[in-house]
């Protein structure tokens, strides 16, 4: 009933983000939008705001002007929690997997909600979600590792199990903070391939933060390039490529 | 207006000793990283060394001589000698296995240490409250506002004490070392300063300094062996306060929690000064949780949350 | 299969283990009854007290252990739970101005007292990290000591209060055991709940669990309360069973760090670590109280200082790696490291770093 509505309007909507630390302005005044089933990624040099900017729209980070709007509700002052349970999941540049727990309970910890109460709570783990979770584990090709602990995992396993984590609560929009850094050439082409997968089958929308522009080439239909906190650049990768002001940010005058 | 003055200036005072005596407690959690619990106990240890040397007591209880009696003041650098080599070797022999460690690690040593520290005052001295005798005592009238000549001896030496740590800590050669071994321990180490020496030096120091404080204590209170913890929370709070290892923060710190305890214990009554210990403990928590990086911001941000 | 998050009783061995425990058990209850038998040269009184005081401790370092060890929230003041739940109990019993109240009620309100109390504090305190926290909470335990203290009309002041005398060590000896049990038992079932797993995420990564949807601070508040409410309850009964209590022998310094250090020696995180380092330590300081008096606290502040050093990883870690506990060195090494510029290699197990800390010279 609300497809078509929402198909027009964003899934994740930022208007006039600012974030300043101290005298340094991080991220001025961006605006900002993923829309529905879309892959969209995020470039810039190297302390340029992007991860700042994520933080900003899933909010680790509590952003000093304008506003954010997750499936057209205000978000900018909820809690992180609450942002998650709205169907936006995120993974991080330092990967966070908790490395005293197994695959499989990283992946059930990071269950989808069901409601606050802790009552619920208190039972060893719905069948359900655990089902939920081994699927995600095989088609993650982490199932060798189903109960070992995160800990021995390598980076690039790591980073796949992140993904897994932020696919648990089924969620409309993923947040991917360098998915593929660190992470061996093989390992690289099977991330891509799920995002893909989970993004064709399953019509998840992704915004991706990424240094390869190859990797973002391959997958985005927009782009968004920042540099120092601005908004340098819009539009397709190839456009984005040859413009002049991105080459010059990248590669100096 | 009397009382508030008296009030203040008894704030001043106390004041002024708090930052002297939270000092070594800031400079070694800057510089290694080390929360010293034991740091009340090695103020009380500081306080029976002048308390022995003052009364002649040379086995407390059981051998006392008259010639030792010495002016707990002028005890003062000898005190200061015996703890700086006291400091250094606890710094080698234990101190030494949790620097660089996390927190808690140094915290339950340090705790055990002053559960040691404080048994073993215990034992030897017993459990009854020692004072020290001064020949600068009794007080100015200026009106009807008292001030002690003690306390005055001690607010000068508190100074003296604050001066010479700045001063040393920014103009010699080893002050400076240590200033680069707090910042950078990589790079200290890289451009040829030997690491474990200056922390066992830093250690040496600030307990020198510590034990001062426990000089400047025995006339005025009554030293025991089980008030170092309230003192130890002090220093804590104080640091929170003022941010790891800056000077005029703790100075400003100490001021501040000497005139909230001093006016609280005149103000509100009934109350007196053990329930002062709640003011620096509420002190605490509220900076800690409104400003993390503490009221004058020091060489590093006390707490690096991330934030939520 | 068995759940996943069964990971305390693997499949192979749970039967044995359960038959083991339930024969432990039978036996503790069967103790008391050896004061019947002859002439109670085997089972004293004196022995029951002792096993009582075990049974306290067991239970206190398992509360402990759920803020602490699960949560990751070394809690340096956590006996002001236990001093809230004594106070109230003794309070209640001995009203001077209306009436006395029966044990059993005012136990539970002493419980409440402190687990309201876990609310109010736990809301500012549990906001801070590492130290802070730990700090905070020491200062709560000084401060709420001193608060008693001037609190005369109500309290007593320094001089305290006496309970009404119900000597009956065998009641005492069944409260104690029932109740350590039930903790056991709950916190056992708490860790292999989604709560317990959520509460070991806080520990592992708070930001992280945080965005994945865990509302960190119900987790936090509820584990604190739970740990305070249970905390109560056993200074309540101790308050009974001791008949007096002043600030200074309940708010007594060591009691909090006697649990860190039960916890600790037993294996931190974990359900069975306080049960081992509760009932070790408890036995070894009472063999050194007896032959050492005046010694033991510094024999205690050494042994502290050797655990520390020497078994970060607690017993359980030593004779079985349970995966889910954990250790003081990586607990807060986590947050320190950040900061420091000898930053460990991430893929550092805690083990490999307990090896470090004897290896530094």
């Amino acid at each position: 009933m609300t497809t078509t509505v929402n198909s027009v309007r964003p899934l994740l909507e930022g208007r006039g983000v600012t974030k300043r630390f101290g005298g340094l302005v991080a991220v001025n005044s961006i605006d900002f939008a993923v829309y529905p089933g879309e892959i969209v990624g995020l470039i810039g040099p190297n302390g340029s705001g992007k991860t700042t900017l994520l933080d900003c729209l899933s909010r680790v980070q509590s952003i000093d002007e304008g506003e954010v709007f997750f499936k057209e509700t205000e978000i900018t002052k909820l809690k992180p929690h609450k942002v998650a349970h709205l169907g936006m999941s995120r993974t991080f540049q330092v990967i966070r997997v908790y490395r005293k727990l197994t695959v499989l309970e990283n992946m059930l910890v990071s269950r989808q909600w069901r409601g606050e109460s802790l009552w619920s709570q208190l039972s060893p783990g719905h069948p359900d979600t655990e089902k939920r979770a081994r699927r995600l584990i095989d088609f993650l090709t982490l199932e060798h590792l189903v109960d070992s602990p995160a800990g021995t995992l390598s980076g690039g396993q790591r980073r796949l199990l992140e993904l897994g984590m932020a696919m648990m609560p089924d969620p409309e929009l993923v947040l991917l903070d360098e998915a593929a850094s660190g992470v061996n050439p093989t390992l690289v082409e099977t991330i891509k391939d799920r995002i893909r997968a989970l993004n064709t089958e399953q019509g998840k929308a992704f915004l991706i933060v990424e240094h390869d522009m190859r990797f973002i080439s391959d997958m985005c239909s927009r782009v968004y390039v920042l540099n120092f906190g601005e908004k340098l650049a819009e539009g397709t990768p190839a456009e984005v490529i040859e413009n002049e002001a991105v080459i010059e940010a990248y590669f100096g005058a | 207006m009397d009382q508030f003055l008296q009030a203040l200036i008894n704030g001043v005072m106390l004041g002024a000793f708090y930052a002297a005596m939270m000092l070594g407690f800031s400079v070694i959690w800057g510089v290694m990283g080390v929360i010293n619990l034991a740091h009340g106990e090695f103020i009380m240890l500081g306080g029976y060394i002048t308390w022995v040397l003052n009364k002649g007591q040379i086995l407390p209880g059981r051998l006392e001589v008259d010639w030792l009696k010495m002016e707990p003041f002028y005890a003062l650098p000898l005190v200061m000698a015996i703890m700086f080599v006291v400091g250094y070797a606890v710094q080698r022999v234990l101190i030494n296995r949790v620097v660089g460690k996390p927190h808690l690690v140094s915290l339950l040593v340090t705790f055990g240490l002053s559960i040691i520290i404080s048994n073993a005052l215990k034992l030897t001295c017993s459990a009854d409250p020692r004072i020290t005798e001064t020949r600068f005592g009794g007080a100015w009238n200026l009106g009807n506002v008292t001030i002690p000549v003690t306390k005055t001896v001690i607010l000068g030496l508190a100074l003296v004490i604050m001066g010479s740590l700045w001063g040393f800590l920014n103009h010699t050669r080893t002050g400076k070392s240590i200033r680069a071994a707090a910042q950078n321990k990589q790079a200290a180490r890289i451009v040829g300063i030997d690491i474990n020496k200056i922390y066992a030096l830093t250690f040496g120091i600030c307990i020198a300094i510590t034990a001062a404080a426990g000089t400047m204590i025995s006339p005025t209170q009554a030293i025991d062996p089980f008030k170092g913890p309230p003192l130890t929370l002090r220093a804590f709070s104080i640091t929170a306060l003022a941010g790891l290892g800056s000077l005029p923060g703790a100075l400003m710190g100490g001021l501040l929690l000497g005139i909230v305890e001093s006016m609280i214990g005149i103000y509100v009554s009934g109350i007196g000064t053990n329930l002062a210990i709640v003011a620096a403990f509420v002190l605490l928590v509220v900076v800690l949780i409104t400003r993390p990086q503490g009221l004058f911001g020091g060489l590093r941000p006390i707490q690096e949350a991330e934030q939520l | 299969m068995s759940a996943p998050a069964t990971v305390d009783l693997g499949s192979g061995v749970a039967r044995t283990k359960i038959i083991g425990l339930g024969l432990l058990l039978l036996a503790l209850v069967l103790v008391p009854l050896g004061t019947q038998v002859a002439d109670q040269t085997w089972v004293t009184n004196s022995r029951l007290l002792q096993f009582t005081q075990m049974f306290m401790l067991i239970t206190l370092a398992s509360n402990w252990n759920l803020t602490g060890g699960f949560t990751g929230y070394i809690d340096f003041g956590h006996a002001v739970f236990f001093g809230l739940g004594a106070y109230a109990t003794g309070i209640l019993m001995t009203n001077q101005h209306a009436v006395q109240w029966p044990f059993w009620a005012a136990l539970i309100v002493g419980a409440l007292v402190a687990a309201v109390f876990a609310v109010m504090i736990g809301l500012p305190t549990l906001r801070l990290k590492g130290p802070y926290f730990s700090i905070a909470m020491l200062g709560t335990f000084v401060a709420m000591r001193e608060i008693i203290r001037v609190s005369k009309p109500l309290t007593g002041g320094g001089v305290g209060l006496t309970l009404p005398p119900y000597l009956n060590r065998p009641l005492f000896y069944y409260l104690t055991l029932g109740l350590a049990v039930a903790v056991i038992s709950l916190m056992w079932w708490i860790r292999r709940s989604e709560f317990g797993a959520s509460l070991i995420a806080i520990r592992e990564d708070e930001v992280g669990a945080e965005m994945r949807g865990i509302n960190t601070t119900l987790h936090k508040i509820t584990a604190f309360v739970i740990a305070g409410f249970l905390t109560g309850i056993v200074g309540g009964m101790w308050a009974y069973q001791n008949t007096f209590i002043d600030p200074d022998v309940v708010f007594v310094d060591s009691r909090t760090i006697d649990l860190v250090m039960m916890t600790m020696l037993g294996g931190l995180g974990t359900v069975a670590g306080p049960v081992l380092g509760a009932a070790s330590i408890y036995w070894i300081r009472d063999v050194v109280w007896a032959a050492f008096f005046d010694w033991h606290l510094m024999i205690q502040g050494t042994l502290l200082i050797g655990i520390v050093l020497f078994v970060p990883t607690g017993l359980i870690g030593v004779f079985r790696r349970d995966r889910s506990g954990t250790s003081l060195l990586r607990l807060w090494g986590r947050w320190f490291d950040s900061r420091d510029d000898a930053r460990p290699e991430p893929d550092t197990s805690p083990e490999d770093r307990a090896v470090d800390t004897t290896r530094e010279p």
